[in-house]
């Protein structure tokens, strides 16, 4: 398991970090988070990529057990986003893979993820991704079998040290 | 046979080269397309030159699995070796870096473990001497 030292510190980490106790007095979120703030994140952030009956981000930061200032100061400096960008980044990425699958319109996609509009759901999608997603869809759908990912789906990394797109960079040079 | 690389998984490639040069101070080393990501790298100005650290896209559900797993557990996926932890920590904290573990005592070193804001822990490790 990752970590040096292994093992013990490990343990020591969380019952270290139970000692402590956030301070809602102050103005500025605790920068030492206890495994049980860990957690609620963690939470919120499944929350967050929820598709169906999206909650408002003051309730998702009730049950995380902060004001809706603090939750979003300390969500953002654990997740390197605020709750709102990581919920359009979670409901952008939904849509790649959907698409990708290639099994679903465009139309599809935009409401299967929680888009009302196709219109602002194409606009988001391309701003984000750099091409509209019917270009996306296009360029990816491939026929994949169950249990197999598309290759848009498989980290550029892995393919690029193993893998079918690896093998077409060592020919082509 | 040499170790020369490792890697981690992060969430998305351009906050992980952000935090990983601008906060934690890393220089780029290598930045190759590969379709949808990159083969992204960073080097520690002072470390080894040549010991490379890939940035590696999580897009693939095991990855994000085993890495959600290990952040919800408290546990870092890494470590990197500092001089002084208590600089660090004070100086990180300054960036915004939200830490699980103060500089702490673990018998052979001072250990510390900050969240990265790409979806990882990170433990600090300062050798005693």
């Amino acid at each position: 398991m990752p970590g040096y030292p292994p093992g013990p510190v490990h343990a020591a980490a969380h019952l270290k970090s139970r000692r402590y106790t956030q301070n809602h007095a102050t103005a500025e979120p605790p920068s030492m988070l206890t495994h049980d703030a860990l957690i609620r994140l963690c939470r919120a952030r499944d929350r967050l990529r929820e598709t169906e009956g999206r909650a408002p981000i003051a309730d998702i930061a009730r049950e995380a057990g902060l004001s809706p200032y603090h939750f979003i100061r300390q969500f953002a400096a654990v997740f390197g986003a605020t709750p709102h960008q990581f919920r359009i980044d979670a409901r952008i990425e939904r849509a790649k893979h959907l698409l990708a699958r290639g099994n679903h319109s465009v139309t599809d996609v935009c409401f299967e993820v929680g888009f009302e509009s196709l219109g602002s759901f194409s606009d988001l999608f391309a701003r984000r991704v750099g091409v509209p997603p019917s270009h996306y869809r296009r360029r990816w759908q491939v026929p994949s079998r169950v249990g197999t990912l598309p290759p848009a789906l498989i980290p550029g990394c892995l393919l690029l040290m193993c893998g079918e797109a690896a093998s077409a960079i060592f020919k082509k040079h | 046979m040499r170790i020369k690389l490792n890697s981690i998984f992060v969430d998305n490639q351009d906050k992980a080269l952000r935090f990983y040069t601008e906060v934690l101070g890393f220089k780029k080393s290598k930045e190759i397309p590969v379709g949808e990501f990159r083969w992204l790298t960073v080097v520690s100005p002072d470390g080894h030159a040549d010991v490379e650290l890939s940035l590696e896209p999580n897009a693939n559900p095991v990855a994000k699995t085993y890495q959600e797993e290990l952040f919800r557990q408290g546990i870092p996926l890494t470590a990197f070796e500092v001089d002084d932890i208590h600089a660090e920590y004070e100086r990180l904290k300054k960036h915004g870096v939200a830490f699980t573990m103060e500089p702490t005592d673990a018998g052979q070193v001072f250990v510390a473990i900050f969240a990265d804001t790409c979806g990882n822990l990170i433990q600090l490790y300062q050798p005693k001497p």
